[in-house]
């Protein structure tokens, strides 16, 4: 088990390192003014271009930038990100608290409804809750998840006025900045708590209902379908079939018996959107003005903001090599034919 | 942002409305954050160091609020001025400007507090001055004062490798001296915009605090060190400041991008009346539109297209039609166009299937897509109505605007005929094809470029054109290897002056013809004697001249003046508007709320 974590963690600067080989390569299909377009946001500065791409060494052979950049790296810096008005790290370690944050508060709904529905609707299958989830499923997935964001935003914010958009209110915000409030976590709902400040965090939290609700809703219905069908085929497994003759009861057939075995699936698509929503939800960050890494990386993306968006892939990389790790772990803790080696 | 996404977004929105547009802020109700102004804005500050911002966002925020100039607008006007952290405005009358023009004398104005409480002194100005020039920042504005004051072929402080001119502090601190209570600016040659630079340029900071913050501390022998900051963090205001302006920065998370100022209550003037601005950054639309709606927002971002959306909202102002100091969305044409590996012109011969690089160069065929083009319909089509047909560089209600200017009219007949002249008849017969390009996103530019093409393709069947929407950065990487043949783009005043427009159009080392291979000895003469001459009746005719060659040449065709447009809470008090201004908030010592 040790070793497998190991060998698995070992592969992770070799997984970033290849990122960003493909991010330095995809950009010899730039020229170099294009790439000062970051530098240049207004025809006023149009004149400067070349100076800007002297300044910025934009005209060097690629590999060269790419040492450029490998040498700062080693000295630990990952660069100024110029879409975040800020080094790359410091980004990194800004925007992401508030997209862990939001995910954490997807993830759990998401994850306890989505078994929960999905179970009932294997158990109940072709009656009311079956129908009921399969219904609601396919509607929440066939419309993009923007538009579940308008509808969310118009109506909690712009008809109740209850879940306003942002990360926190203006009072809020002032107080959080003074000195009396400190940043351990930097999760503003557990730091509220932290200070003793539970105005802070209710506000906080109505912050994130909006751009959570949104993406619970959407991301569930996913969870729901496959643990049904997940279900549906262990259920029809002799082991449950035995187990009802025994005369066990059927909360534990189900729970114990069925819904453990049929989880290894449903643990491979969690571990899949956990990855996702900390990547970033972009589209839900923007509709509601959350200031998460994935409105961040995609501006970066956008703007050809070269040293963001290296620092985020490698951020990425690095969630994905270590969500999948984390899967594998649970299947061997779920499933006992599985051994890790 | 996709068409089909812009378009199902404001669906989405036009139900919003319906839906709660019945439960809006009802007028009357009581003001939210009285004292607060909070703007919605859909660009962030990218440095608040006003020797190094370029940006109408950045320069919005802190001009006037935070920092203040020597002197100031008089209202609405771009023209008149009055006095401001000078204690009179220079003219020949009262001394302040000599008789040749050259040498500008401002008073400074005594007792008047930085924010961090010290008292600003005239060195405070020199140094202000001259960090302003001596920073440099690539990409920043020191050319404005550095080309105004040294002479026009000073554009840079460095050489053209990047190496710092060995006499440029002296010269500069040649240019720029104090005696007793003044500050004392020799110009090389006599500059007509000169105030109007001031106005907007002459921003002084705390010389103390930028030394304490590790800042240039004046001295020549380390201005190299401190030139041209390789990073825009490195700029030493970059997110610290001390003005002397009516508020303070408070704090810039650049998390969200907001910026919040307070009030600064030892101001040399009265307090202000709010206590506190907040500008938000907020990208998207959508959430602008409901902030507003609910009051949670004072002042927002709105584009034209999505003016509709804001209408009828209760509580909230549209004031329309305002001035603006732009010349936008002109039709440019290269004269010369870089063919290596370039699909926008095709073939590269005019065989019907595409142009030869150098296709514009016939003037015949520049003057035909002036003909064509319907610059009424392009005003009512793509800009609501809101603009002012355009007939050269300088915009309406700048000296040098020349309202009997001549123009093309839109004849299909005399296209046609320019046309069949053009290229010994060859373009006719054989008909062209080459893109027009603008960057995506842009709805105005858009309907421009198709507006071109259909005019075109209904003369004759041989003609076609491609509208192509390219990012920003393609449009940037294409114009500097000038791969252009034909490109819809604009330019909005860094001062109110006709020299900032009519060197950028016209001047054969300006932003725009070293990108579309256009060189008039003429115009650049023209040009140059317009920019030092100060008698204005003598300018402005210097100017009609100008205007004349743009019509003339035509390597441009000029659209439209827009208007701009304003949309806040009604509550906001003591709003106005001059065209100077880069935001609408950027007055803030004059605003208030209440019903």
């Amino acid at each position: 088990m040790t070793t497998f974590v190991a060998r698995r963690l070992l592969l992770l600067p070799l997984v970033a390192f290849g990122v960003t080989i493909l991010i330095f390569a995809l950009l010899q299909f730039l020229t170099p003014a294009q790439r000062a377009a970051l530098f240049v946001t207004d025809p006023r500065q149009l004149s400067q271009i070349d100076a800007i791409i002297r300044k910025y060494g934009l005209d060097k052979p690629v590999h060269v930038q790419y040492w450029t950049w490998l040498k700062q790296l080693a000295q630990g810096d990952l660069g100024w990100s110029q879409t975040a008005r800020m080094p790359t790290s410091t980004a990194l370690a800004t925007f992401f608290p508030a997209t862990l944050e939001l995910t954490i508060y997807i993830f759990i709904p998401v994850v306890l409804i989505g078994l929960w529905l999905g179970t009932k609707a294997a158990v109940r299958k072709d009656q009311f809750v079956d129908h009921f989830s399969r219904f609601f499923a396919i509607s929440l997935r066939g419309l993009p998840s923007f538009v579940w964001g308008l509808i969310v935003l118009m109506v909690f914010y712009g008809w109740l006025n209850w879940f306003p958009p942002g990360r926190l209110s203006l009072d809020a915000d002032l107080f959080v900045k003074s000195p009396e409030f400190h940043r351990y976590t930097r999760l503003m709902t557990v730091d509220a708590l932290l200070n003793g400040q539970p105005w802070i965090f209710v506000d906080a939290l109505r912050h994130i209902v909006g751009p959570a609700m949104t993406l619970v809703l959407v991301e569930m219905a996913l969870i729901v379908r496959i643990t049904r069908s997940s279900m549906l085929e262990v259920l029809r497994q002799d082991y449950v079939r035995t187990a009802r003759a025994k005369g066990l009861a059927e909360p534990v057939v189900i729970n114990r018996h069925a819904r453990k075995n049929a989880l290894i699936p449903v643990v491979t698509l969690t571990s899949l959107i956990f990855v996702g929503l900390l990547g970033g939800v972009v589209l839900a960050e923007t509709i509601f003005n959350y200031p998460g890494i994935g409105k961040w990386g995609a501006e970066a993306a956008v703007q050809l903001d070269i040293p963001g968006v290296t620092g985020f892939g490698m951020f990425i990389a690095l969630v994905t090599v270590v969500g999948n790790l984390a899967a594998d772990i649970l299947y061997a803790a779920i499933d006992p034919r599985i051994r890790l080696q | 942002m996709s068409l089909k996404r812009r378009l199902l977004m404001l669906l989405v929105f036009t139900l919003a409305v319906a839906l709660t547009g019945v439960n809006g802020v009802a007028q009357g109700q009581a003001v939210k954050n009285p004292d607060t102004l909070i703007v919605q804005s859909f660009g962030d500050v990218a440095t608040l160091d006003p020797a190094v911002a370029y940006d109408t966002v950045s320069s919005g925020t802190f001009l006037w609020n935070i920092y203040e100039t020597l002197i100031f607008f008089n209202g609405g006007r771009t023209d008149l001025y009055e006095p401001m952290l000078a204690t009179e405005v220079p003219n020949v009358a009262n001394g302040g400007i000599s008789a040749d023009g050259k040498t500008y004398t401002f008073k400074i104005r005594q007792g008047v507090k930085f924010h961090d409480g010290s008292v600003m002194t005239t060195d405070d100005v020199r140094y202000s001055l001259m960090r302003f020039m001596l920073l440099d920042a690539d990409g920043g504005p020191s050319w404005i004062l550095l080309a105004s004051i040294l002479g026009f072929d000073v554009q840079s402080t460095r050489d053209d490798n990047g190496k710092l001119l060995p006499d440029i502090w002296d010269r500069v601190n040649q240019a720029i001296q104090v005696k007793g209570n003044s500050v004392v600016i020799t110009l090389k040659d006599p500059y007509g915009p000169f105030l109007n630079i001031m106005a907007s340029w002459s921003m002084v900071v705390s010389k103390r605090f930028v030394v304490k913050n590790g800042g240039w501390d004046g001295a020549k022998t380390n201005v190299a060190q401190y030139n041209n900051p390789p990073k825009p963090e490195d700029a030493t205001l970059f997110d610290k400041s001390d003005g002397t302006g009516p508020f303070k920065l408070d704090s810039w998370d650049h998390a969200t991008g907001n910026v919040t100022l307070t009030r600064f209550d030892g101001y040399w003037r009265a307090p202000a009346k709010l206590s506190r601005i907040v500008i938000q950054k907020v990208e998207e639309f959508g959430p602008r539109r409901l902030a507003l709606q609910n009051g949670d927002a004072d002042i927002i971002d709105v584009s034209r297209a999505d003016q509709p959306a804001v209408t009828g909202i209760s509580g909230v102002r549209i004031v329309d039609d305002l001035a603006q100091l732009s010349t936008n969305n002109a039709l440019f044409m290269n004269l010369n166009v870089n063919a290596e590996g370039n699909p926008d012109i095709g073939t590269g011969k005019l065989d019907g299937n595409g142009i030869p690089p150098n296709f514009f160069s016939d003037v015949h065929v520049r003057r035909a897509f002036a003909h064509l083009f319907d610059r009424q319909a392009f005003i009512d089509q793509a800009l609501r109505g809101k603009g002012r047909i355009a007939n050269g560089p300088i915009p309406f209600g700048m000296l040098g605007y020349n309202p009997r200017g001549k123009w093309y009219e839109v004849s299909k007949d005399k296209a046609i005929a320019e046309f069949k002249e053009a290229w010994g008849g060859q373009v006719w017969n054989n008909g062209f094809k080459f893109s027009v390009l603008y960057n995506s996103g842009n709805v105005t530019r858009q309907t421009e470029a198709q507006m071109v093409k259909e005019a075109a393709e209904s003369l004759n069947p041989k003609f076609k054109i491609d509208t192509r929407g390219v990012t920003w950065s393609s449009i940037l990487g294409l114009m500097n290897q000038k791969k252009l043949p034909m490109f819809i783009i604009g330019w909005a005043a860094d001062y109110a002056d006709p020299d900032n427009f009519a060197v950028p159009f016209m001047h054969s080392t300006g932003t725009y013809p070293g990108r579309q291979s256009y060189k008039n000895p003429e115009a650049d003469r023209l040009i140059e004697q317009a920019g030092k001459e100060t008698d204005a009746k003598k300018r402005e005719a210097l100017y009609f001249r100008i205007q004349e060659i743009a019509y003339q040449d035509v390597p441009t065709i000029y659209t439209a003046y827009p208007t701009a447009f304003v949309v806040m809470r009604s509550w906001v008090k003591g709003w106005y508007h001059n065209p100077m201004f880069f935001q609408t908030w950027q007055d803030a010592y004059r605003l208030s709320k209440g019903q």
